[in-house]
């Protein structure tokens, strides 16, 4: 069967030394930024970004995805044991995992995290590949118009579950499109933007966009506050869950896998919607809700299995449709670019090591992944000790190396640092680069299929309106916009908005 | 004055000079739309949003009225300035003095002199830093690094 012969091309791409080298450095990198706050994945890839230019497509894929659903494992550790979360994911873990540490099980929190983590992410990889190719299919009738219009309906879902103000976000998504067309047009090889620098006719590099918007911009706001984190001095006894906290747990984990796995298809979705939802459905479900916020297992359980299920979940759209759901998989699509891959249909085909490869590699790298975060546990929490005054400047340094390195110019040093202040003036200011990034990476793929789109009409914008598929994303596109002027909605997605926002 | 009437501002002269620059660009028609023809979108977007911005920014609301000096109160702002100050040091001193000069120069004054890290734990710190990224990169990975006045 299929199936079979397909794991095979991936377990044999994986299991290659090289792959597993940069597997175990995805995993264990993603677990340590999952660990200390101050860094998140994204910010993490940017700057690994430049060492992707020097090995193959495939190897650079597996370890960039490691980090991500990586840092899903890490981010509990630091809720659990801190109270503060390691990622925005793992914001709802750190209220009954804390108050769970703070009892003196933060053992069986960490324990029931990774082995939920573990199960989920399992859960995640099997659906990817069985929903994966049949997307596929679907996605190859796919037209420009079908195409120009999914990808504005993912832009508008990010910036609808993402931000405080709406017009900002779809703002930053405006700005970041207009970043993308910097450069020759790839049409007619007119230079856009270019202000008369030769560096530019390139276009902006996504290495120091990204660098700049996701690792300076974050150094220079964390420097302004004095990070203090005082971790649970509880000795790290019976990691193993008793039987009593696997039937607690066991329910959740199956359940919040399934739904963060779906939650994680949809764009703009994700890890943190996933594990927000998860909490909140376990609670309704639960026979002692109650308990859920003093400490109860299944409060832990649930959004630490949707986390990574949904990690797993996004990759769907990249795959099969060369649409990322969500900024991390912006960076992936990014980082393919680089290597001349263009993510969709037909990568299955083109591509099929790269693509089995990378899934296989998933399994591959949960198993690392239990590994390094139930035993070595005790070396986590001894990095978490380490003071952002000696990781700040480190991380500087990583990345003026990696911005140097890619073209060995001072040039794209001095664009990361400037949209490293732009970043931090962002942010200061409520505006979140997330839409701005996402926007940027898409933007040709956008132009493209727009004027494609026109030029297949003839000129007539009926076109995208004409064709269900592409008449029905935008027909949603437009109601979610003009429910976000609803104010009970408002206040709905605000809520929510706010309870990610107030922990990262 | 209110901070995001301040930034809807700069926004909506972003948005313009991007129209402005697409139209001269060239638009081209629907039938073939042009250079200017996605920059012009954009930029007409980004202007529409700004004015509601704006505009929104004269509703009442507590969290609405934040004003600019507002935004660096209570924070150590002096700190991330020197932060960017010495990263731009850096850029411009980065292929005159050579990658370790610099470098080493860089986390030393950051780690002694900005966060006053005692001297044995700074000298540590960057040497392994120092070394192991020069391993990855120009080793492993093959990086063409700047070698300067030292050489390496």
């Amino acid at each position: 069967m299929d199936f079979f012969a397909n794991m095979i091309t991936g377990f044999s791409v994986a299991l290659e030394p090289m792959n597993l080298l940069f597997c175990f450095i995805g995993v264990f990198v993603g677990t340590l930024i999952g660990v200390l706050p101050g860094i998140g994945p994204v910010g993490t890839m940017a700057i690994l970004l430049p060492i992707t230019y020097g090995i193959p497509p495939t190897t650079a894929i597996i370890m960039l995805s490691g980090i991500y659903y990586g840092a899903q494992y890490g981010g509990s550790t630091t809720s659990i044991l801190v109270g503060i979360p390691g990622e925005a994911a793992s914001v709802i873990t750190t209220i009954d995992g804390y108050q769970m540490a703070l009892q003196g099980r933060a053992g069986p929190a960490l324990g029931i995290a990774a082995f939920g983590s573990f199960i989920a992410g399992t859960i995640g990889i099997v659906g990817l590949q069985l929903l994966a190719p049949p997307l596929v299919s679907v996605a190859l009738r796919f037209g420009p118009p079908e195409y120009f219009s999914l990808m504005i309906l993912g832009l508008v879902i990010l910036t609808y579950l993402a931000q405080k103000s709406m017009a900002k976000a779809l703002m930053m998504a405006g700005v970041g499109i207009l970043l993308g067309t910097v450069g020759l047009d790839t049409m007619n090889g007119v230079p856009r933007f270019t202000v008369g620098v030769p560096e530019l006719l390139d276009g902006i590099g996504i290495a120091p966009l990204a660098m700049g918007l996701f690792g300076i911009s974050e150094i220079l706001l964390n420097v302004e506050q004095k990070l203090k984190h005082e971790i649970v001095t509880t000795e790290l006894k019976h990691l193993l869950p008793s039987a009593k906290d696997w039937g607690e747990s066991i329910g959740p984990i199956l359940r919040s896998s399934i739904v963060g796995f779906f939650l994680g298809i949809l764009p703009g979705g994700g890890a943190v919607l996933a594990s927000f939802v998860t909490y909140g459905m376990e609670k309704r479900l639960s026979k002692t809700p109650e308990q859920f916020g003093k400490g109860a297992i299944a409060g832990v359980a649930a959004p630490e299995s949707a986390n990574n299920a949904a990690a797993q979940g996004a990759f769907i759209p990249l795959l099969t449709l060369g649409i990322p759901a969500n900024v991390v998989m912006g960076m992936l699509l990014g980082a393919l670019m680089i290597h001349n891959i263009v993510p969709g249909p037909m990568m299955i085909k083109d591509h099929p090591d790269l693509f089995w490869g990378v899934i296989a590699s998933m399994y591959v790298g949960n198993v690392m992944l239990l590994i390094l975060n139930l035993p070595l546990i005790g070396l986590w929490v001894k990095l978490l000790q380490v003071p952002y005054s000696i990781l700040f400047p480190m991380i500087l340094f990583v990345c003026l190396l990696g911005g140097y390195v890619i073209n060995n110019s001072t040039f794209d040093l001095y664009l990361m640092l400037f949209f490293g202040v732009a970043g931090y003036l962002m942010r200061k200011f409520d505006y979140e680069p997330a839409p701005l990034i996402l926007a940027y990476v898409l933007s040709s793929l956008l132009e493209n299929a727009l004027r494609q789109s026109l030029i297949l009409s003839g000129g007539s914008l009926q076109i995208f309106v004409t064709r269900p598929i592409s008449a029905g994303c935008l027909i949603l596109a437009v109601v979610l916009l003009a429910s976000s002027i609803l104010p009970r909605i408002r206040e709905r997605r605000k809520m929510l908005v706010e309870q990610a926002e107030e922990a990262t | 004055m209110n901070s995001d009437r301040v930034s809807s501002l700069f926004w909506f002269a972003l948005g313009a000079g991007s129209i402005y620059a697409s139209v001269r660009l060239g638009m081209g028609t629907t039938g073939e739309p042009g250079s200017g023809f996605v920059p012009f979108t954009a930029g007409a977007f980004i202007c529409l949003m700004a004015l509601l911005v704006f505009l929104q920014s004269f509703q009442r609301g507590p969290h609405l009225k934040r004003g600019l000096s507002a935004l660096w109160k209570g924070v150590y702002w002096r700190r991330s300035l020197a932060v960017g100050v010495l990263t731009l040091a850096y850029i411009l001193a980065l292929e005159t003095l050579g990658f370790s000069l610099t470098s080493l120069l860089l986390l030393v004054i950051i780690m002694r002199g900005l966060e006053k890290i005692s001297w044995r734990k700074t000298l540590i710190i960057s040497i392994v830093t120092l070394a192991v990224s020069y391993l990855v990169f120009k080793v492993f990975l093959k990086a063409t690094l700047p070698p300067g006045i030292l050489g390496f």
